[in-house]
């Protein structure tokens, strides 16, 4: 059986090279993430740093932290759906050498065993080029998280000996449970059948992609219901999840989806090229359903996560403006409240002083800390800056009131509290403002409770009403001695833009190398599919086909395919969208919705330009007549 | 499951008596409702041993069905199927398989050989999956039977189109089945290369083979020791020791 294993690799390698490449990158993303989480969750305080610093490394540590976790999910997510729906599809395509196998007297079981055999195999060949590939992937990964911020220069990630299991483990794991469902497939259906894919053979929907499909669109429906009570962190985590699950999802059903969006796209003017490339993608559904899986992902995932991201930004920029009352904004070190407001013509001062703090809720083995931004207000300028933010009043001496951020505790709750370098004890929470989608402070304090040295060094920022009827620019001028001053429209857009570049760098981290990995998986689809269909092409040739008309032909199925994909991926990421609707009018009270259209269009063209290049050299390869004489 | 499922009817009959193959009423219907056709009607046929059946008949007339039917390789509505006394209506994957492996062989018009593999791997494959290591010298001498013993290394596509179906029947032929099923053998071989492979077969039934042919061209037919006809799924006609001319004779009748 072996050896038929290893005459069938070296007949048809592009089919074994690409399932074996998959599980390769897979093994690689996963172990590399996970490598890169674990270093960053375990990432020491640097000796020799004050409490004030180390609360700030901690802070920007868990950040890491959440990222990596993001991008660990989201390659292992890819390498299951990837792996199996490759594996999949590298069986449906042998179905008739499994059939001609059968005839000759192979039983159920040995065809089984040949193929999980196979699998075994291609899991290990993966894995084995996958682990190296891991330490390669892992330093780059490294590189972009320290290149981004995200974690302090000279961040590296450390090997440990017992990934060496993980990475064996999943790259088993996966091509087993790729290949285990397709495998009990062939080797249940008649042989004969099989070989004239006819019956139960030619069944493309089967009952395991009704079960997965119904239960994903399920889920997906969920979470957009639930993404509005799931709060601002909550509800962004649900909405990029429902892109996942829609993708699954259509994945799944879109064996019976490709044939109806086929028959959508316009092919009147294609003539009789466009009807026999139509004819090919109905006909074709196995092969069109497993190019257009991994597009779906894709383009799902893709849009879905950017525009949750974007949409969010937005979101976040728009509740600004809205709860932010100021003509300037002062951003100096320090408490300068009381310098500006002695300014002629400013009729109000909001002095906002960033302090790092830590909080701890509960107490004894339940305690659980956490670190964050504290900011010193003035209780009495505060709701006049930020109207909506409700009476601080009660904020005075030993209190504290729960921030924007949202995590800083409920009114009534004793928190502890340590401020920079001090431990200010449990202290009560008198007051909470309203949750922000853009988060912010974990807590407001009171002036004169954090250590005067930690609040004299800490970032300003002081939001200035004018008196009606004086000259912005000469306030301006006057404020220019206290720090920089901005009006405040051109502030809030600068605030945003580096929220944005965050959110951007958490897009890249997480979605760059998995879009990579989705994008191989595509190409992969492409060339297994095309490998099988050079008799197909020739014999188009052989019926007065020009070589430009096979390549034409098969560049207007690659097309619809691929249009397929992207709107059945849009669909996913919709699901997306619409949950970023909710979960927006939910936490500011107005529906924001924000497409970043260069990525968008990017996706667009690079899914048609790939399958276009692949298709039309391939078609090219398929094209010569005497290839007809060479069947078997 | 030789031993347990010999029919008690059949066992008396005397070996040299008794039908390599026997269908008992056999129906076989596809589709449902309206569109249902009956591809094999109500079929009675013994397919004696050490004989050269060829199953004649136009386009849809079933043909290949009952083949398939008699073969194991379709179930069948109604009716029975005997192979060598022993009833394989009803029999399950395991025991089809087995039958496969042992006693009987295909070949299909379209030589359905595995590419990957070369000429002797194809042909020890049967033996392979049955668990056997088979003997070089085993396998080539099958092969050498067939006349392509200087072919054994060549892949399918490196054969000529009677080259591969002489690899088909000596892959068929290997394991010594009780009856060699032929779906239109020579249906994709030029006049010349069909000699071959017919010459092939009747050297196979002189020496005791059974051989169940179906078969649209009356000089195949010709060939075999008898050729029934069948139309709408029902045998209508028998020849013994057919000639080409009568063959065709009775076709243009059929198909009027």
């Amino acid at each position: 059986m072996l050896r038929l294993s290893w005459s069938t690799f070296t007949e048809r390698w592009p089919l074994f090279i690409g399932a074996a490449l998959t599980v390769c990158l897979g093994v690689a993303l996963v172990q590399s993430s996970l490598l890169v989480l674990i270093s960053a969750a375990t990432l020491d305080v640097p000796a020799g740093l004050s409490a004030s610093d180390a609360i700030r490394f901690t802070e920007g540590a868990s950040v890491a932290v959440t990222v990596s976790a993001l991008t660990l999910g989201f390659s292992a997510f890819l390498a299951v759906f990837i792996v199996g729906s490759t594996f999949a599809f590298t069986v449906a395509q042998r179905r008739r050498d499994l059939a001609l196998l059968r005839l000759a007297g192979g039983g159920r079981g040995q065809l089984h065993r040949l193929l999980l055999g196979e699998a075994v195999l291609l899991g290990l060949a993966g894995t084995a080029v996958g682990v190296p590939a891991g330490l390669a992937t892992m330093s780059f990964q490294s590189w972009l998280l320290g290149a981004l911020g995200f974690v302090p220069a000279g961040f590296t990630a450390e090997w440990r000996t017992w990934i060496l299991g993980v990475s064996v483990g999943v790259g088993l794991g996966v091509a087993l449970a790729g290949v285990l469902v397709a495998a009990r497939r062939a080797a249940q259906v008649r042989p004969l059948e099989a070989l004239r894919d006819t019956g139960d053979a030619a069944r493309v929907m089967t009952a395991g992609r009704w079960v997965i499909g119904i239960l994903f669109t399920a889920g997906a429906i969920a979470l957009i219901v639930l993404a509005p009570i799931g709060g601002a962190a909550g509800g962004m985590a649900m909405a990029v999840n429902v892109a996942l699950c829609g993708s699954v999802a259509l994945s799944a059903l879109s064996p019976l989806l490709v044939p109806g969006v086929a028959r959508l796209l316009p092919a009147g003017r294609a003539g009789v090229l466009g009807e026999l490339a139509r004819a090919n993608m109905r006909d074709g559904v196995r092969r069109s359903a497993a190019t257009a899986a991994p597009l779906i992902v894709l383009v799902a995932l893709v849009l879905g996560q950017s525009g949750a991201l974007t949409s969010f930004a937005a979101a976040g920029e728009a509740e600004q403006r809205r709860s932010t009352v100021a003509d300037l904004v002062v951003e100096a070190t320090g408490p300068v409240g009381a310098q500006v407001a002695a300014v002629p013509g400013v009729a109000a001062a909001s002095t906002e002083i960033e302090v790092p703090v830590a909080v701890t809720h509960g107490s004894g083995e339940d305690a659980e800390t956490e670190t964050g931004l504290g900011l010193v207000v003035d209780p009495a300028a505060y709701p006049v800056a930020h109207p909506g933010a409700g009476s601080l009043d009660g904020l005075v001496g030993r209190s504290v009131a729960g921030g924007p951020g949202g995590d800083g505790g409920a009114v009534g709750d004793t928190v502890g509290v340590r401020a920079g370098d001090t431990d200010l004890g449990p202290l009560p929470v008198v007051a909470a403002v309203p949750p922000g989608i853009g988060g912010g402070a974990t807590l407001l304090l009171p002036p004169g409770l954090a250590p005067a040295g930690d609040v004299a060094a800490g970032p300003s920022r002081t939001f200035v009403a004018l008196e009606p009827g004086t000259d912005p620019g000469a306030v301006s001028a006057a404020l220019t001695s206290i720090g920089t001053v901005h009006g405040v429209g051109e502030w809030i857009a600068r605030d945003a833009a580096a929220r944005d570049a965050t959110s951007a760098g958490v897009f890249l981290v997480v979605m760059g190398l998995g879009g990579m990995y989705a994008l191989i998986g595509v190409v992969n689809s492409v060339v297994i599919g095309a490998a099988a269909r050079r008799p197909e092409f020739a014999a188009a040739r052989a019926t007065g086909l020009t070589r430009r008309q096979v390549v034409r032909m098969a560049l207007v199925e690659a097309w619809g395919v691929t249009a397929v994909g992207l709107v059945l991926g849009a669909v996913a990421a919709a699901g997306t969208l619409a949950a970023v609707l909710g979960a927006t009018t939910a936490v500011t009270g107005h529906a924001t919705l924000a497409l970043p259209w260069p990525l968008v269009l990017t996706v667009v063209a690079g899914a048609f330009l790939v399958t276009s290049v692949l298709t039309s050299w391939s078609a090219t390869r398929g094209t010569r007549v005497t290839l007809l004489a060479a069947r078997d | 499951m030789t031993g347990t499922m010999t029919g008690t009817m059949t066992a008396a009959v005397p070996r040299t008596l008794q039908a390599a193959v026997e269908l008992r009423g056999v129906s076989r219907t596809y589709g449902s409702g309206t569109a249902a056709v009956r591809a094999v009607d109500r079929v009675d046929v013994g397919f004696p041993r050490g004989t050269w059946t060829a199953v004649m008949g136009p386009s849809g007339s079933g043909k290949s069905t009952l083949l398939h039917c008699a073969a194991g390789l379709e179930r069948v509505d109604s009716g029975q199927v005997l192979l060598g006394g022993t009833d394989i209506t009803s029999a399950g994957d395991a025991d089809l398989t087995a039958l496969r492996r042992d006693r009987i062989g295909f070949v299909f018009q379209s030589f359905n050989l595995i590419g990957s593999l070369t000429a002797e791997q194809n042909v020890a494959l049967p033996l392979r999956l049955a668990g056997r290591r088979p003997a070089k010298a085993e396998v080539r001498a099958v092969l050498a039977a067939v006349g392509l013993g200087d072919r054994t290394r060549h892949r399918p596509r490196e054969l000529s189109g009677g080259q591969q179906q002489r690899v088909a029947i000596a892959r068929a032929m290997v394991t010594r089945p009780e009856v060699l099923f032929a779906d239109e053998p020579t249906g994709a071989l030029d006049s010349t290369a069909a000699r071959t492979v017919l010459d092939q077969l009747r050297a196979m039934v002189d020496s005791g083979q059974t051989i169940v042919m179906v078969t649209h061209d009356p000089a195949a037919a010709a060939r075999a020791d008898a050729a029934l006809f069948l139309r709408d799924g029902r045998l209508v006609d028998r020849l013994v020791h057919p000639t080409a001319r009568a063959v065709a004779d009775r076709l243009v009748a059929l198909e009027g």
